[in-house]
Parts: C-alpha cells; sequence; structure tokens
C-alpha cells in the first residue's frame, strides 16, 4: 500500500519553491539575475546539500550529529594546513581533510556505540571540544584565524561556472564548477541507502535495533560507519564551503547546524530512524536557500531573517506531521515512512510543504 | 465482601480467552486461581482489576451492584486490589511513599510526610511487619518488597487481593513468613486470591480452588480439600484434546546431533543443561514462563553469556558471539517470541524483512538488486503461503500470522540447517495455527533440526519428537512424546507441579 500522493513532501515542496520564485521574482526581477543570484545560489546550495547529506547520515539510524558544524572546521583545518604547509595539490588536501572528518565522525560513533550514551549528548560534547581545539589549533598553526592559501585549481573552482568553457559558439550552462561535487555526493549517498548492502542494515539498525541484532546485523559496527559517513560528508561541506570563501578559516561550519536539519527534515527524512530521502534533502536545501536569497534581496535585517527562518522550519515541521497522520488514517494502518529517495510522481499536482 | 466474576467472556483476534469463566469470592478466605500456561488467568485478573473489559458476564460486588470498571482505579475504588508478578514500585522512593502512592496526602500541592509515614505504619502493622518507612525501596530485599506492595493494596482499602505468583522469586523461608501475612488478612475478613503454579503451597494455604482449562472455570470455587495432587493436574491439562495427525518420518537417532548442549551453565542462572537435537526432529522445549527457556536459546546465540559447558554444532565446538556468527558460520537462526519487537521490522518492507539475513549473498559489488530481493520474496510467499499485496508492503500492515511467516522466512532464505522456534503461534487464529505447525513439521522432514519453545501443550504434544521439561533454569525431565495428549500432558504435569526438588 503505497501513501497517497499529497502526502509526499517532496511534491510539496517542489510546489512551494516554485512558488516562491514566481513571488520573489514578481517582487524583485533581479532574482532571476544570472550573475548576481542564480550562480551564488548554485554554490551556496552545493555546501548546504552535502550539510543536509552529513546529518542525513546519521538520521538514517535515529540519531543526530550537533557537531556537524565542528567536524567540517577540524577538517578545513587539517586541509588548509597541507596547503600551507605541506604544499599539496587540490585533491589531496581535500582528500586530507575527508579523511580527518571520517576519523572524527567514526570517533563519536564509536563512544555512542560502546558507551549506550544518546548520540545527542555525545555529539553535543563533542562539539563543545572541537570548538576549543579548532581555535587552539588555528591560533598555532596560522596567523589566527585562517589559511589564506591558493593551491593550483582552487580559484578556478571557486570562480568559474560552465558557462566559462566553450566549444566554437557553445558554451555550458551558468553552472558552477563545484555543483558537480555536490551531485555526486547525493547520488552516492542515495545509491548506499538505496541498493547497498551497508546502506540497508544501517536503515534496518535504525528502524529497529533489537530485530537488526537478531537478524545477525552487526550493529555496533553499522552505528560507527554512519557516523562516519556523517563525519566524511561534514568534511566535504567545509571544503566546499572554504572554496567558496577562498580562505580556509575558523568559522567554517558555525552556520551549519540549522541548514543540516532543514534539508532531511523538510525532504521527509524521519527524525526516528529508518527511512531517508535524499532527494527531499536536495529539495528541502533548495528551499531553504531560496527563502534565504529571496529575503535577502527584499533586503530583511539578518536577525529578522532569522526569525522568519525558524517560524518556516516549525510550520514546515507541523505541516508534516499533520500530513503523516492524514496519511495514516487514511490507510488505516501502522504509519508509512517514505522509501528512500522514490522519485516525484511529476504527473500529480498540489500538496502543501 | 462477596465479589463474584459471573461467565466472562474475552475475545481477543483469533482467540476466546476466557469463555464464560466464573469466580465465587467470599471474605475470609484464600482462594487459588489454577490453570495452564494460556487458560485465562491473566485475562480474569487484567478484568477483575479494571486493566480490560469482558466482552461477556458481569462483576457482582458485595452490595450487589455490577461493577463496570472504567480503568483500575474504579477497581481499587471498589476494594479489588493486586500484587503483579512484576514490581510496580518506585525504587528512589521511600517505603512510606511507594505505600501510600494511590492517594498521596497533600497539603496546598505538598505531600504531608507526617500523614504519608501514618497511612504507610498503618498498613505494615496490618500485615505485622517491621519495616522503616524511611528507607528508599531501592534497598530493600525482594521479599520485602512483595511485602510492600501488599501493604500498597492495603493503602487504598482493598477487601479483594489478587496476588499473582507472589512466591516466585521468594526463598522458602520468605514464602512461609508471606503466608502467615495471607493467613492474617484471611482472619482479618480479607479475601484473597493466590494464582500460583506450586501446588505444595497452593495445598498449604489455600481454603478454596477454581481451575480455569482453555478460558473455562472447571471447577468453581470447591473446598480444596475434597481434592488430591493429581486431581487438580488432571483438571487442569483436562483430557480429550483432538491432537493433530501430522505424519513424521522417523528421525535417526544415531546421526550426529546438529546441535548439542553439554552442561551448559549461563550467566542468566541455568545449570548443566544438557540436550540434543538431530537433523529432522522436532525437541521441544516445555516449561512455565520464566523458566528459562527464550533465555538459553539466547544464550546459545550469543546474546547472553555461557559460563560453562559447551555448545556443539554438528559435533564440532563452537563459540557464537553474536547471532551474524550464528548464522553465517553454524546456519542456525533464531525465530523469536516477540514477533513485533524482534522479529520483524514493522516500517519496512517485506522484501527487505526477508532478505536482510542474505544481503551479503545477493548483493554484487555491494549493491542489491531489488529484482533478486523480490524473486526471494515470491520462493517464500508460495512455501510458505504468505497472503501479501506484493513485496513492497510493509510488514506492519500485515496479520500476525503472516507477520510470523515473515519472520521464518528470512531464516529459510538465508539457508538455515538448524532453527530454534520460539513461541510460534502466539496470537494467532486456530487455522494458521494448523498451517504453521504443518510447516514447522514440514521442515523436520526436510532434514532441518528444530528446537522449539512453546508453553502452548497441545502444541507441543502436536509438533515434539521429545518434550524437555525446563523449571527455574534446570532441565527436569524428558519424555518420548508418543503424540497422546493425554499421556504426554500427564506426564508433563507432574514433572512441572512435582513435590520439592
Amino acid at each position: 500500500m503505497r501513501i497517497p500522493f499529497w502526502a509526499n513532501p517532496r511534491l510539496g515542496l517542489l510546489v512551494v519553491i516554485v512558488v516562491l520564485v514566481a513571488v520573489f521574482t514578481a517582487l524583485r526581477p533581479a532574482f532571476l539575475d544570472v550573475g548576481l543570484t542564480i550562480v551564488p545560489m548554485q554554490s551556496d546550495l552545493t555546501v548546504f546539500v552535502v550539510v543536509g547529506l552529513a546529518q542525513l547520515a546519521v538520521l538514517s539510524l535515529g540519531h543526530m550529529n550537533l557537531a556537524v558544524g565542528r567536524m567540517a572546521a577540524v577538517s578545513a583545518f587539517a586541509s588548509g594546513w597541507a596547503y600551507d604547509k605541506l604544499d599539496v595539490p587540490l585533491p589531496v588536501g581535500l582528500l586530507i581533510g575527508l579523511a580527518v572528518g571520517a576519523l572524527v565522525g567514526a570517533a563519536a560513533g564509536w563512544t555512542i556505540a560502546a558507551t549506550g550514551v544518546n548520540s545527542f549528548v555525545v555529539t553535543l560534547a563533542l562539539d563543545f571540544a572541537l570548538i576549543g581545539l579548532v581555535s587552539l589549533l588555528y591560533s598555532t598553526f596560522s596567523d589566527g584565524v585562517a589559511f589564506h592559501v591558493a593551491p593550483a585549481g582552487l580559484d578556478i573552482l571557486r570562480g568559474d561556472t560552465f558557462a566559462d568553457y566553450c566549444m566554437g559558439d557553445l558554451c555550458g550552462p551558468p553552472i558552477p564548477l563545484v555543483v558537480p561535487i555536490a551531485l555526486v555526493a547525493a547520488l552516492a549517498v542515495g545509491v548506499f541507502f538505496r541498493n547497498s548492502r551497508l546502506g540497508r542494515e544501517i536503515l534496518m539498525t535504525g528502524s529497529n535495533l533489537q530485530a537488526a541484532r537478531l537478524s545477525g546485523i552487526p550493529t555496533r559496527r553499522r552505528v560507527i560507519q554512519a557516523h562516519m559517513l556523517s563525519g566524511l560528508l561534514a568534511a566535504l561541506a567545509g571544503f566546499l564551503l572554504a572554496v567558496n570563501n577562498g580562505a580556509f578559516s575558523a568559522d567554517i561550519g558555525g552556520s551549519f547546524l540549522l541548514p543540516s536539519f532543514l534539508g532531511p527534515v523538510l525532504g521527509g527524512t524521519l527524525l526516528a530512524g529508518g527511512a531517508v530521502s535524499v532527494l527531499g534533502t536536495v529539495f528541502g536545501a533548495a528551499l531553504t536557500e531560496v527563502i534565504q536569497t529571496g529575503l535577502n534581496l527584499l533586503q530583511f535585517e539578518v536577525e529578522k531573517f532569522k526569525i522568519y527562518i525558524g517560524i518556516v522550519l516549525l510550520v514546515a515541521l507541523s505541516l508534516d506531521r499533520l500530513r503523516h497522520v492524514l496519511a495514516e488514517r487514511r490507510s488505516g494502518g501502522t504509519a508509512a515512512p517514505r522509501p528512500a529517495a522514490d522519485p516525484v510522481p511529476a504527473e500529480h499536482s498540489g500538496g502543501a510543504a | 465482601m462477596t465479589v463474584t466474576a459471573e461467565k466472562l467472556v474475552k475475545v481477543f483476534p483469533g482467540v476466546r480467552a476466557l469463555d464464560e469463566a466464573t469466580l465465587r469470592l467470599e471474605p475470609g478466605s484464600v482462594h487459588a486461581l489454577l490453570g495452564e500456561n494460556g487458560a485465562g488467568k491473566s485475562t480474569l485478573i487484567k478484568i477483575m482489576t479494571g486493566v480490560l473489559r469482558p466482552d461477556g458476564g458481569r462483576i457482582v460486588l458485595a452490595d450487589g451492584g455490577d461493577a463496570h470498571f472504567g480503568g483500575p482505579h474504579d477497581a481499587q475504588r471498589a476494594g479489588i486490589g493486586v500484587v503483579h508478578q512484576e514490581r510496580n514500585l518506585i525504587p528512589a522512593f521511600s517505603v512510606a511513599e511507594n505505600i501510600a502512592l494511590s492517594a498521596v496526602p497533600q497539603r496546598f500541592g505538598f505531600v504531608e510526610r507526617k500523614t504519608t509515614r501514618a497511612i504507610a505504619k498503618r498498613c505494615l502493622d496490618q500485615l505485622q511487619v517491621e519495616l522503616d518507612v524511611d528507607r528508599p525501596v531501592s534497598s530493600l530485599s525482594v521479599a520485602q518488597m512483595q511485602l510492600v506492595e501488599i501493604a500498597k493494596a492495603l493503602a487504598v482499602d482493598s477487601q479483594v487481593l489478587l496476588l499473582d505468583e507472589p512466591t516466585a522469586s521468594l526463598t522458602s523461608d520468605e514464602a512461609q513468613r508471606l503466608f502467615t501475612v495471607m493467613r492474617a488478612l484471611r482472619d482479618q475478613g480479607h479475601a484473597i486470591v493466590l494464582v500460583s503454579h506450586k501446588l505444595d503451597e497452593v495445598f498449604a494455604i489455600a481454603d478454596t480452588v477454581t481451575v480455569l482449562r482453555d478460558g473455562r472455570s472447571v471447577a468453581e470455587a470447591q473446598p480444596l480439600a475434597d481434592f488430591g495432587h493429581d486431581e487438580i493436574v488432571d483438571l487442569m491439562v483436562g483430557r480429550a484434546h483432538a491432537v493433530l495427525e501430522l505424519a513424521r518420518t522417523p528421525v535417526d537417532r544415531d546421526a550426529v546431533p546438529a546441535l548439542e548442549l553439554d552442561n551448559v551453565s549461563t550467566a542468566d542462572g541455568h545449570r548443566d543443561v544438557s540436550l540434543t537435537v538431530r537433523p529432522g526432529e522436532i525437541v521441544g522445549l516445555y516449561g512455565l514462563v520464566g523458566a528459562g527457556r527464550s533465555e538459553l536459546a539466547r544464550a546459545v546465540l550469543g546474546l547472553d553469556t555461557i559460563t560453562a559447558g559447551a555448545v556443539k554444532i554438528r559435533g564440532e565446538r563452537a563459540r557464537i558471539r553474536d547471532v551474524g556468527e550464528a548464522l553465517r558460520r553454524y546456519r542456525m537462526g533464531y525465530v523469536t517470541e516477540n514477533r513485533k519487537e524482534e522479529g520483524v521490522f514493522l516500517e519496512q518492507p517485506i522484501s527487505r524483512n526477508i532478505a536482510v539475513t542474505v544481503w551479503r549473498r545477493l548483493a554484487r559489488f555491494g549493491l542489491v538488486r531489488s529484482r533478486d530481493e523480490n524473486a526471494l520474496v515470491s520462493t517464500y510467499q508460495e512455501r510458505l503461503g504468505m497472503r501479501l499485496s506484493g513485496p513492497a508492503q510493509l510488514a506492519g500492515q500485515l496479520s500476525g500470522g503472516n507477520q510470523q511467516k515473515v519472520s521464518l522466512a528470512k531464516w529459510l532464505a538465508a539457508d538455515c540447517d538448524i532453527l530454534v522456534i520460539d513461541e510460534p503461534t502466539v496470537g494467532i487464529d486456530v487455522r494458521t495455527k494448523a498451517a504453521f505447525h504443518e510447516l514447522i513439521v514440514g521442515l523436520a522432514t526436510d532434514g532441518l533440526a528444530i528446537l522449539l519453545i512453546s508453553s502452548d501443550l497441545p502444541e507441543m504434544v502436536t509438533l515434539a519428537d521429545r518434550v524437555l521439561v525446563m523449571r527455574d533454569h534446570q532441565l527436569v525431565g524428558e519424555i518420548d512424546n508418543a503424540h497422546d495428549y493425554e499421556r504426554t500432558s500427564q506426564a508433563v504435569g507432574r514433572l512441572l507441579h512435582m513435590t520439592g526438588r
């Protein structure tokens, strides 16, 4: 039995995004200006999609990672340090950052699996410790707050879009070069949870820990692996933000926490674990980005803007819960969580976020 | 106070748990309520204490009026108190606070300590028990906690007191002390209901007896002195149970056992348990709830610690650390008794529920194709006769019987040749139950070694080749089952209710 189409959160998100884009464009035609908004929006979006995926990786277990931002910061430090002191090429620095992120994530996962302490508490404590560590590292190894490094290729990755590359008269679309990185990450995470044995076993562990254990799944190892993936993706997000900013600085990841939940949760990933939606996460992040850019263009102040984002999240979550209850009543059975990353049925319309 | 439960009926999906059962209680007597597992004792108690509502019949109170209990509170107000098998005390609270819990004396929203203590003292005095009312309950012994629970029931002025297996975790000295308390309460005019499986103590203390069998009262409030030990056992197990005849191929008793326990002791308290299960054999493990049967299975599967003895699989000594190892290395599976909590993933599709044990085998380059999974689902859908709308249907939407089949299918898919099946037909309707029995026999005929844990005696008689009886974490006997209900059930009954030990 499938859930009714209007209960599909991804469809609702798409509709809301389209409506908002239309509204913002009507109010400020500059919203569709390629150089001013479209390109920067995409660059920002890549970061938030990956941040959302980092959170999604542990939401699959019903866990949380409150240290996503600081995991990104530590990894960005590692990359920046490698570029500054070791003069490594761009991809090597990235790999070093990813390795550090995965390691920190695995440490968090190991602590949770070994002690049985709630992930919320463990990652909260970890976040606190890493805040101190990151500023200490930067003050010891850099000029204080950032590495201003430019390994070969960094500026191109940061500034160019595919429109800058032409074959004769045929140029690419105005899409920043960082976008494919996020796309590949999203695709990989989607396949991981949908098709791979490991990803599925993580979802089963999140769905029912005891049943997973009694089905022969090594649940502890899966918990560690999910957190490791979360750290890895946080590191990737940190790297992408550093590329966008042009510097590996101590404040990277400082604004990651809320968006990390916004994307997946708006997209229909359950906080309870056992079901994730990668496509929903992409849409959720896109919605957040559209609202942010629109309100920016309408010249809202930062403080007011934060109020709006907070309200949007609460409203979206309440509606999501309502929709869930309605769908449950309609199907007359158990709660029906959505399967991972299934495509939005494009022929349907309607629905609400 | 005379309280009568008249012709109570309670129907659960597929099961008639109570079928016009009657319980007549007189003040100033100790009344034993007896019956095998599943006879309906718990259901009767739950109705008497307002936890469940009857589908038929009525409860008549002392004043002649009918009782309509909306919840446990109403039953309490009507003077019916209960001490459950599981502890219902708050460990961090003091004895006094626990006793006065249902009606905490307050003033301006604050607890009045003096009155609380006075209430507790009065109740403990009534029991003639000396106990410091300010001690936290967590520091008490099990026996003392039991007394606190009884005091708690007295605090709300219970005239009827239901004690569910009160001596299950007491030493015999402590039990004797409890009986003294019970006699004192009886002499004060309380009506006491004793639910117990220990016939010795029933004969030692009870005045009257009601025996339940299959939801019916086969002896109603009769003087216990009229019965002998064996007569009670016969009443409890009954006779003339139609046993489903299933063709069994004889087991080769000289074959190397698929599973063998050699003097196994566990951290959970099992001592020197030895048993063998041969390929093609169904060995039943029977006992009362709490005898330690599931716990033994869990220890064998590495979920609890084995402290002594050896587990041998196909003749070789095995060390199993978790279910994954049992499955992959020894091809042994465990169909749990807690279907909904541990057996299936309610919020996941059936395909994943079944394929979860074999993803390792299905995966190509780490990826699983749903085509392979769906093929697996159709195989077992046909073989086990599951009614599904499709492989994507969520397991939570299936009936109990079909969920149980899913829970079994994942082990069959994993190609297990040793299966521990724990309470396979609890809460399953009669027709599906028969189908399940045929299925289990079919598996044995195919050569699987099956260790069957069940509290359902007719099921045991139908399925098992041999029945092992477990009591207090030890095996107390073995019965060659000739699929004759009368003979096997009486042999089992004698082992379970054996005098002394």
